[in-house]
């Protein structure tokens, strides 16, 4: 039926092409509001039943060509919408009436198309720019976080510009990508992360003050028009645009500093000597304790023939001697954040122009991490003649951050500070006296399991990953007739990320080979062409709007990389100068997709709308037998406050019903996963070799993701309390699963079309004027997001666990980032399951630790996953922020707090501090102070014991319900003070237009349970382990505008 | 209106519009990879495939670490230090810490079977198709080997309560899903049949593959001294007696004598390997993992100042007494294998005494070549066949080319339980940290006396358990027992 209707517009659209026109005439006008009765500039004009429209200068006036006797419809955020019937007059006057009403907010859909929020069928919602403005965060996903109902955004860690997560209603794939598609200025984004040195983030590129608007398709019927890559929701973001006017200048200027927010409370020297030495009793009850602290300071160094004479006093003689050193403050710190940017703005009667550059530098709160970006945009619009209109939008950056030691994703890395930091040896020295590094590898390094001195290897590592980028667009508007108009777009996403990582010979790391250099050089290029006609008609009450287009995309990348050891001395840091060639590599991958699409958006008497969109999709990524998929979706919306019955009603301002049914697709896999495949480097004593790596499986097809969806917009009191209600029901199905197959086969798993996730939610959003007087306003909004998010169906031949619980488990790979990490799913769970061992507490006879079998008996030795338990998800089920905004006079404060609950996860760094003494690292002092001691003693914490597991008995230190904790927060997020100079001061300067200071705050305060560092964060491969926690920041910043 | 016609429209417009040539535009293929249906047609590409079946052995999982750590740590020569916690599990035997050579030695095996279904196919000289033939059922009998080692019992101890058999045999490749099987287990015999009767087709396909070749690649020799050791501890004893004979004649591998013993280890290659895995350069495996960093902190000998690696398994105190076990009248050690190990660094905790086997040999720090067959085992092997066999006297004979060698003092007497447990003291002493100990006291069924605390025979941990991922996707595949 669609697929028809898609075929007849096509048809209907070419043959309109040839078709005549009524002649034009010009009117012109002037719009004032009713506040005071002035001009309104910016107020859109349009011709009913046409796209043809135009918007109001700075003195309210317009002028427009028309045909016939038209009718007008003048709209105004914050202002009813009015239509005007023209009749034969040159020349109209129209005052709007100013209301709390969004209905007539402007928001993007895709393809060029705009739709009032009173058209709008789907459920999308939309971020102002002006929102986020100064918020110190290097991209836009950042700041938005907590900000839009059914959006959950969350970083990956705290590294300055580092790698974000934003899931859409929910999570609908396993093995396949669950990221949104973004669009920038019509730009479809690679989002791909390849990084390998820094975390970082695919629109780094954008300075987040560039930005106008943020929309947020949501649902599978508002995002469908793209399709197969819409499954996980569409962000649309657009850059600022000139104005017709004068050109106005923007100077905007901030710096502040980042401060970790949390320390861990850690052993001193002498306490770790203690722990460990009882740790040695235990292990071996035989023994002395002259014994044991004489094994605890032969691994401080201290010479076996000096110490083995001594009694148990002169040894604790030497241990009341020793030094504490605190890694954990030499490794974070307190950094630096800075903020520079001007702004020209303008345009006149057939151009504007907007162009800005910023430079921002921000360091992390670890050693050596920070981030740099220079950014410079250009968007420009000219009219070439009344029919045509070219658009144009170009966005140059460059990015250089300083990426953490062995892994931007964190890990237990020896010379990791942000590992090592809490987990050093605290006897261990950072500098010499003479202030020199101590612990150097030439001295036989640092004791105890984080041998390296990271502070050093901070220091003389260069680790540094730069990424160039350019997007740009180019559009073409062609007014074929009042009711066509065809816009024809070119597009390129272009990257080119050179990384770097030079251990230098100094650093333990590096030592034994005399130096290492890895390098990545890589390059993407994403081209983007697309047309589509747009075709709108009226006639009586109803009106049409109707799109078709085609598009195709070609994304491919290539790169090179390589690793050489063995440099002269630290001087040396380029491959030229190496020794030995340990790799080299380099790699080709991409894919194309083409499609063809269509929308018909009616409105009955602007009253009831309805929308349909079909898309047809085909993409290299799948199986020879499947390479095309039909995404169609249907929408429909009744303004319902705009009925005779509740028209004026004096409770009730606004009402409107949405409902919609749609299909999108997934097609976030591997380039080439649908193929089986010979690759090379299986290679043999210098012999090349290839091995087959992949099952072929040329049925793969799209996964498909179907959503019916309603939601209930209100306005109360004459809007003074105002919101929507959603909710929702997301069905994603055959999805691109890493099935397993038997490893006997040589193979351990297939992509393929399998297993359902299902996700149902419900969204409140609700802003309230508490106040609201002519020079005081408090607005309050609020916003609310939960799901029952929940793997229904795996794949058939998948045996339950061999235990009593027999759940149905799958481990599968999941993409995060710039890498994959496996995760459990379990039917009938939410997904990324903890699935592990029940921890039973401490034998208060013998202190030790004790676990539930899968029977619930009190176990010393668990097998996994025998006795493992469904232990939660980490998932968030419940999320969402409160911001409040007060003003007064000049004045105003923000206040924005931002939640999420229900999360539970490994906290797999406390894995390592809950570690008492069971080797070479530090603890927690709350773990040393409550660890078991003596017989018939209650505690949780199981006596000290070298090696950590008992005589038959199962470790201690080890992912158990032990670490699995709750990550649910709340946290304000952000605290912004502003003042705005008044305009009448600014005038008598004759310059100053604008002038704004403020002071902002980020990650004031956090309430959580959570025992880490930070309950924000996603397991990249090494879960919170190593990761750079987030920080607070505070900022003082100007802006001025000439 | 169906897809079909939907298409053509489709096809229509995208001509109309002039923005697309035809649909084929979505079909990219990839530039690093070839198709595996068409892969293997050309002598050059079944040469290449011939090679990834090596480079599988190179696996962490395999002959990269496990086969050679794992088997000291799980028995009674190798102690975890817990200077890294790596194989700490391992040493203290927990249930699941164990080998896991399953997945590495399957995907190993499909590439060996598919080099061997395509070898008719493609145009070959007699020479080369004999040659590939013969590498292929070499390098898949020793991965079937390796597996049967780990995940069942050995033919010459099996407790009939635990047993459930040998592991699935897969022997013709596996490209698309619907090639994918299903398997059961078999008997424990059949499986040692199938990997004997590879190994005499090995024999005879590598009849004309120059000795040079070795020990890097297989060669008749390495295949009759894999046979001698399969048949050992699958009780073929005349068989493992004469195979040893012929591969000890057969000019891979060199015995070396008592001078030149120690320094055989200093060199990439060991002259006595029959068979040994290379590593290449770029092949380092690093240092969390590679053998050098498992079972030494030393970066060379004799250098406590330096540290390298972690040192994760060490000598245990019973196999330092071994070694040191017969002295001279001095008191000095006899045993030359004794000079193998030496005082590691403090730079990873407590010093301790050292395996230096493996010590960057091949010029790098962490990268070492792996003997995986020396020909000293062709004696060991013969000498515990001819016990087996009542020839007592032949038995004493290659024991004593062992011990002379080692500079111990010829042995005389000996006979029945003092014999064997002599000849397994010798077998202890010469391939500590070979990845042997823990498999010849399985195939005699001995009790492992450790720390820390013994591992009888009789628990069920003595075998390695199947991965569980395996058991959730094939419902025909029995678990071992107790997991």
């Amino acid at each position: 039926m669609i697929r028809k209707l898609l075929f007849n517009l096509i048809l209907m659209l070419f043959s309109i092409m040839g078709s005549s026109y009524a002649q034009d005439r010009v009117i012109t006008g002037r719009i004032t509001s009713s506040d005071d009765g002035g001009p309104l500039p910016g107020a859109s004009i349009s011709v009913k039943g046409t796209t043809r429209g135009t918007t109001t200068d700075a003195d309210g006036k317009f002028s427009l060509a028309v045909p016939g006797k038209p009718t007008l419809v003048i709209s105004s955020i914050g202002f009813s919408r009015q239509e005007v019937e023209v009749g034969n007059r040159s020349t109209i006057t129209v005052q709007l009436q100013s209301t709390n009403s969004d209905l007539e907010e402007v928001i993007v859909t895709g393809y060029g198309g705009v739709l009032s929020k009173r058209e709008v069928t789907g459920a999308v919602s939309k971020i102002k720019g002006t929102d986020i403005q100064n918020v110190p965060a290097q991209s836009i996903d950042r700041a938005m976080q907590g900000r839009i109902s059914g959006v959950q955004i969350s970083s990956a860690n705290g590294a300055p510009g580092g790698a974000m997560q934003v899931r859409i209603r929910g999570v609908g794939s396993i093995t396949a990508g669950n990221e949104p598609l973004y669009i920038v200025d019509g730009v479809q984004l690679n989002t791909q992360n390849t990084n390998s040195y820094a975390s970082s983030n695919p629109i780094n590129f954008l300075n987040p003050n560039d930005v106008e608007s943020i929309e947020v398709l949501k649902d599978a019927a508002a995002a469908s028009i793209y399709g197969s890559q819409a499954a996980n929701g569409v962000v649309i973001i657009t850059t600022k645009k000139g104005k017709a006017g004068r050109t106005q200048v923007k100077f905007n200027y901030y710096q502040g500093v980042v401060e970790p927010i949390k320390y861990f409370d850690v052993l001193n020297s002498q306490q770790w000597v203690n722990m460990r030495t009882e740790a040695f009793m235990n292990a071996n009850p035989t023994q002395s304790r002259t014994w044991a602290l004489q094994q605890v300071l032969g691994i401080l160094r201290y010479p076996a023939a000096t110490i083995a004479s001594l009694g148990e006093n002169q040894l604790q003689g030497i241990v009341d001697t020793l030094k504490t050193y605190d890694w954990q403050r030499a490794a974070m710190r307190t950094g630096r954040v800075q903020n520079y940017e001007v702004s020209l703005s303008g345009g006149g009667e057939r151009n504007n122009f907007h162009f800005s550059s910023s430079y921002n530098t921000q360091d992390a709160n670890v050693v050596g991490v920070y981030f740099k970006r220079f950014t410079s945009s250009l968007r420009l619009g000219q009219k070439l003649s009344d029919k045509l209109q070219f658009e144009q939008s170009i966005n140059l950056s460059t990015t250089t951050q300083g990426g953490q030691y062995a892994s931007p994703n964190g890990g237990s890395f020896l010379g990791s500070a942000a590992f090592g930091g809490p987990v050093m040896v605290p006897t261990n020295a950072i500098y010499n006296a003479d202030g020199t590094y101590a612990n150097t590898p030439q001295s036989g390094g640092a004791v105890g399991v984080v041998s390296h001195n990271f502070i050093l290897s901070a220091d003389y590592a260069k680790i540094t990953s730069i990424t160039n980028q350019l997007v740009g667009s180019a559009a073409l508007v062609y007014r074929i007739t009042p009711q066509l108009t065809f816009r024809p777009t070119v597009n390129l996403d272009y990257r080119i990320i050179k990384g770097n990582y030079y251990a230098d010979p100094r650093i333990q790391d590096a030592y034994s080979v005399q130096g290492r250099d890895s390098f990545q050089n890589e390059e993407s290029i994403n081209f983007l062409t697309n047309g589509a006609l747009t075709y709108s008609h009226q006639f009586g009450e109803h009106s049409i709007n109707a799109l078709a287009g085609l598009e195709y995309r070609s994304d491919t990348r290539n790169g090179t990389s390589g690793t050489a050891t063995g440099f002269p001395t630290s001087d040396f840091q380029y491959i030229s100068a190496a020794a030995n060639y340990t790799a080299m590599s380099s790699f080709w991958t991409g894919y194309h997709r083409a499609s063809a699409f269509g929308k018909i958006d009616y409105n009955y008497n602007s009253r009831y709308f309805l929308s349909l969109i079909g898309r047809y999709d085909g993409s290299s990524r799948f199986g020879a037998n499947n390479l095309f998929g039909f995404f169609p979706s249907i929408s429909g919306s009744w303004l319902v406050s705009d009925e005779a019955f509740l028209k004026g009603n004096p409770v009730l301002t606004e009402l409107k019903l949405r409902a919609s049914f749609g299909s999108t697709g997934n097609d976030q896999i591997g380039n080439f996963d649908s193929r089986g495949l010979y690759v090379g480097g299986a290679n043999y004593n210098a012999g090349s070799g290839i091995a087959v790596t992949s099952l072929a499986n040329p049925d793969l097809k799209w996964e498909r993701n179907t959503e019916i969806a309603a939601g209930l917009e209100y306005g109360i009191f004459n809007n003074r309390i105002r919101g929507q209600f959603d909710v929702y029901d997301r069905t994603s199905n055959d999805l691109l699963l890493q099935r397993q197959v038997p490893n006997t086969s040589g193979f351990t798993t297939i992509t393929f079309n399998a297993g359902q996730v299902k996700n149902r939610g419900f969204e409140a959003e609700i802003t309230v004027d508490v106040l609201k007087t002519s020079s005081l306003r408090w607005e309050s909004s609020f916003n609310f997001s939960v799901i029952d998010n929940k793997v229904t169906k795996l794949y058939d031949g998948i045996s339950p666990q061999a235990n009593v619980d027999s759940l149905v488990l799958l481990t599968a790979p999941v993409q995060a980032g710039n890498t994959t990490v496996t995760r459990n799913f379990i039917v009938g769970k939410p997904v990324y399951a903890n699935y592990a061992p029940v921890y039973a507490g401490v034998n208060p006879a013998t202190g030790r630790a004790m676990w539930y079998d899968q029977n619930g008996n009190i176990v010393y030795t668990y097998q996994t996953p025998r006795d493992s338990k469904y232990l939660g998800s980490d998932f968030a089920n419940i999320y969402g922020g409160w911001r409040n905004q007060i003003s007064y006079k000049g004045f105003d404060l923000t206040a924005f707090f931002q939640y999420e609950f229900g999360r539970r996860v490994n906290n797999s760094q406390g894995v390592f501090l809950i570690d008492d003494g069971t080797r070479n690292v530090n603890t927690l002092t709350s773990v040393y102070n409550n660890r078991w001691t003596t017989p018939g003693q209650i505690t949780d914490i199981p006596r000290p014991y070298n090696g950590g597991a008992e005589i038959q008995g199962s470790s201690y230190i080890s992912a158990t319900s032990r670490t699995i904790e709750d990550a649910s927060y709340i946290r304000l997020k952000q605290v912004q003070l502003a003042y705005t100079f008044p305009k009448a001061l600014l005038t008598r300067t004759k310059i100053l237009q604008n002038v704004r200071v403020y002071a902002v705050a980020t990650n004031l305060l956090t309430w959580t349970k959570w025992t880490g560092y930070d309950p924000e964060f996603l397991n990249f491969g090494s879960g919170n382990t190593g990761a750079i926690p987030q920080s607070k920041t505070y900022t003082f910043g100007v802006e001025i505008g000439l | 209106m169906n897809t079909h016609m939907f298409k053509r429209v489709l096809a229509t417009s995208m001509l109309t519009c002039g923005l697309f040539a035809c649909s084929s535009l979505v079909d990219v293929k990839p530039k690093t990879a070839i198709d595996s249906s068409t892969a293997l047609t050309s002598q050059e590409a079944v040469n290449a495939a011939v090679n990834a079946v090596y480079d599988a052995l190179q696996s962490t999982d395999l002959y990269g670490r496990d086969l050679i750590a794992i088997p000291e740590v799980l028995s009674d020569n190798g102690r975890a230090t817990n200077n890294s916690s790596r194989l700490v599990a391992e040493y203290q035997n927990q249930p699941g810490s164990h080998l896991i050579n399953w997945t590495q030695d399957y995907y190993g095996i499909n590439q060996a079977n598919l080099v061997l279904d395509a070898l008719p196919k493609v145009t070959l000289t007699d020479a080369q198709r004999n040659s590939y033939m013969g590498q292929c059922l070499f390098l898949r009998a020793l991965m079937y080997f390796d597996l049967m080692k780990s995940y069942a019992y050995m033919p010459t101890a099996i407790i009939p309560e635990y047993n459930r058999g040998g592991v699935p045999l897969s022997l013709s490749g596996v490209l698309t899903l619907p090639q994918v099987l299903f398997p059961s287990r078999p008997g424990i015999d059949e499986v040692y049949t199938q990997i004997l009767a590879d190994l005499t087709t090995a024999i005879d396909k590598l009849g004309a593959t120059a000795n040079s070749r070795g020990p890097a690649y297989a060669t008749k020799g390495a295949a009759q001294a894999l046979y001698s050791r399969v048949a050992l501890y699958a009780g073929k004893y005349q068989e493992s007696a004469d195979f040893a004979t012929s591969a000890l004649a057969s000019g891979v591998g060199t015995f070396q004598s008592k001078t030149t013993y120690v320094a055989g280890w200093r060199t990439a290659v060991n002259p006595e390997s029959m068979f040994e895995v290379n590593f290449q350069t770029s092949e380092n495996i690093g240092v969390n993992t590679s053998l050098q960093t498992t079972f030494t902190t030393l970066v060379t000998l004799g250098n406590t100042a330096t540290t390298g690696g972690f040192g994760d398994v060490v000598p245990t105190a019973a196999l330092l007494a071994d070694l040191e076990s017969e002295k001279d009248a001095a008191g000095n050690v006899l045993d030359i294998r004794r000079q193998l190990y030496e005082l590691g660094t403090k730079g990873r905790g407590a010093q301790n005494i050292e395996t230096t086997k493996f010590l960057g040999k091949n010029g790098t720090i962490n990268l070492d070549n792996v003997p995986v067959i020396r020909i000293s085992e062709m004696y060991l092997n013969r000498a515990e066949a001819y016990y087996r066999l009542g020839r007592e006297a032949d038995a004493i004979k290659d024991l004593n080319t062992i011990r002379t060698r080692s500079g111990l003092t010829e042995k005389t007497g000996l006979t029945g339980t003092a014999l064997l447990d002599e000849i397994i003291k010798q077998r202890r002493l010469e391939f500590a940290f070979e990845g042997h100990r823990f498999w010849d006291l399985k195939r005699l069924g001995r009790d492992i006396v450790k720390l820390p605390t013994n591992l009888p025979f009789t628990d069920y941990r003595v075998l390695a358990r199947i991965p569980i991922s395996e058991i959730n996707n094939n419902r025909n595949l029995k678990q071992n027992y107790n997991y």
